[in-house]
């Protein structure tokens, strides 16, 4: 067993011993994804709320506010087409039965369990999100795309574009929040995944127990300090 | 300041169109290109430069002869306006009048009232990025002045006044005139300031839905969807927080007790 990181040693710093879950690419797309989103969230409730239009005052006004919403969700579906092909493998697939098992005590994040079944590289839970933001990303998409040039399609449908865009709105900016909380204080150690790439062993063991077992029998875990080349993340 | 409505009698216009040029005057509206296509209709609908349009109709009239329908085509300035609902920056608006004006300043060309409009009248220009309607001369008549499709009228065929008044007459009309004829404007949208005494029944007429109201779709998305993503973020950003406080974040850190509590 690793030393774990010692109290007060900044984490977010890798330390020796400390385990990598996640490559540069995949926290490149992590953060391309998460800016975008976040843009298109504050511009897009400038928008829809006509009391939050001042949002549209530092970027010049609302017509600006909507060019800047329109050009970020171009760069958003690139964004979003890496999330899916990055995540897809290890975060979309459900795994019968025991996702079900996890999924019936809520993964113990709701009341004390005394027993959580084990899980791979992602829990149920984050599949969950996995689906939420690969569905409801793709319906803004399309939706938001038929929204900007909506003249020449028939009315009846481009109609129900602004209501399913108003959805994955509801969707995305919920899930938003619940990601935030629990990749940051919900389930400190999280948040250095998505940064320096590396986090704790007692984190990965609680986190992924699953995949730390697999990695480490096909010897495929790397660990701060101790490969011999040590790629710069 | 009481409602106002303008009232469009059918049966007295006579197709002379000055109602179309005085809009383009007063509004001073630019005319664009069209071909005869075999109608006095001109041009073929409503444009970004043509707010009020007189719609020309051929018709039996059942006894082997030709009726001729000429009827007034603009916003209806509803009062359950699915414009005004839909507009993101407050470019549409309600007059104390009761009709829809327009602030074109504040208009993005989100072009989402041209989507939801029930009348199908908003129109898009593209050279500006704005969209265009009939305000119904909201300038004049906040002075106290007729729209100036009323003023040009020759046969009364258009007045305007207060909303009291011309429904009560309107029907009264409709009642003189018999048969098929009806009021149109009054009994949907909350009201129509535009309204049409009606000759023959309404699927007689182009474009004239015969039960207009508010799109599904956008009670859908402004009534339920709206308040309800509020409600939805606001209550998970609760739920965090009482979860933060009462479960307690997740012990990560393999000291102690690791592994048992604390939730896996």
């Amino acid at each position: 067993m690793e030393m774990p990181a010692r109290e007060g040693v900044n984490k977010m710093i890798p330390q020796k011993g400390m385990i990598k879950v996640s490559d540069s690419f995949e926290r490149i797309v992590h953060w391309c994804l998460a800016i975008s989103c976040l843009v298109l969230i504050i511009t897009g409730l400038g928008m829809m709320f006509r009391s939050f239009n001042f949002i549209g005052i530092p970027f010049g006004g609302m017509t600006n506010l909507k060019l800047v919403h329109n050009f970020v969700g171009l760069f958003f579906i690139p964004a979003l087409f890496f999330a899916i092909l990055v995540w897809w493998r290890e975060a979309g697939k459900f795994k019968f039965p025991d996702d079900l098992e996890w999924i019936k005590v809520a993964g113990g994040y709701l009341w004390h369990v005394d027993e959580v079944p084990k899980t791979g590289k992602y829990n149920p839970g984050q599949k969950a999100f996995f689906w939420a933001v690969a569905f409801f990303g793709t319906i803004m998409v399309i939706t938001g795309l038929i929204m900007w040039f909506p003249l020449d399609l028939p009315r009846e449908f481009v109609r129900w574009m602004y209501p399913l865009h108003a959805l994955g709105f509801l969707v995305i900016f919920a899930f938003f929040f619940v990601h935030l909380y629990l990749g940051t204080i919900g389930v400190p150690g999280s948040a250095q995944a998505m940064f320096t790439g590396y986090v704790t062993r007692s984190w990965a063991e609680k986190q992924c127990p699953l995949w730390l077992e697999e990695m480490e029998k096909s010897g495929k875990l790397e660990i701060y300090g101790q490969n011999t080349i040590h790629v710069q993340h | 300041m009481s409602e106002k409505v303008k009232l469009f009698d059918l049966s007295k216009c006579i197709g002379c169109r000055s109602c179309q040029l005085a809009c383009k005057q007063w509004n001073q509206l630019p005319a664009s290109q069209t071909v005869n296509w075999g109608t006095y209709q001109n041009p073929p609908d409503l444009q970004y430069n043509t707010w009020l349009l007189m719609r020309f109709q051929e018709i039996s009239d059942g006894n082997g002869g030709v009726k001729w329908i000429f009827r007034k085509d603009a916003c209806m300035h509803c009062t359950d306006a699915a414009c005004v609902k839909v507009c993101p920056t407050g470019a549409l608006f309600h007059t104390k009048y009761g009709t829809v004006s327009l602030d074109v300043s504040k208009c993005i060309g989100c072009k989402e009232c041209v989507i939801a409009c029930p009348f199908d009248v908003p129109r898009y220009n593209a050279e500006v990025n704005k969209i265009a309607k009939c305000d119904m001369c909201f300038s004049r008549i906040d002075a106290t002045l007729e729209p100036a499709c009323v003023k040009a009228c020759p046969t009364d065929a258009l007045i305007f006044g207060d909303k009291k008044e011309i429904v009560e007459y309107a029907h009264a009309r409709a009642e003189e005139l018999g048969g098929d004829a009806s009021v149109y404007g009054d009994q949907f949208v909350g009201g129509t300031h535009l309204m049409f005494v009606l000759p023959d029944k309404v699927p007689v007429y182009e474009k004239l839905p015969e039960n207009p109201r508010v799109p599904v779709s956008v009670i859908a998305w402004k009534d339920w969807l709206k308040p309800l993503s509020l409600i939805a973020a606001g209550g998970v950003l609760a739920g965090s927080f009482l979860h933060y406080i009462i479960h307690g974040p997740k012990d990560t850190s393999g000291n102690g007790d690791a592994g048992k509590g604390g939730g896996e």
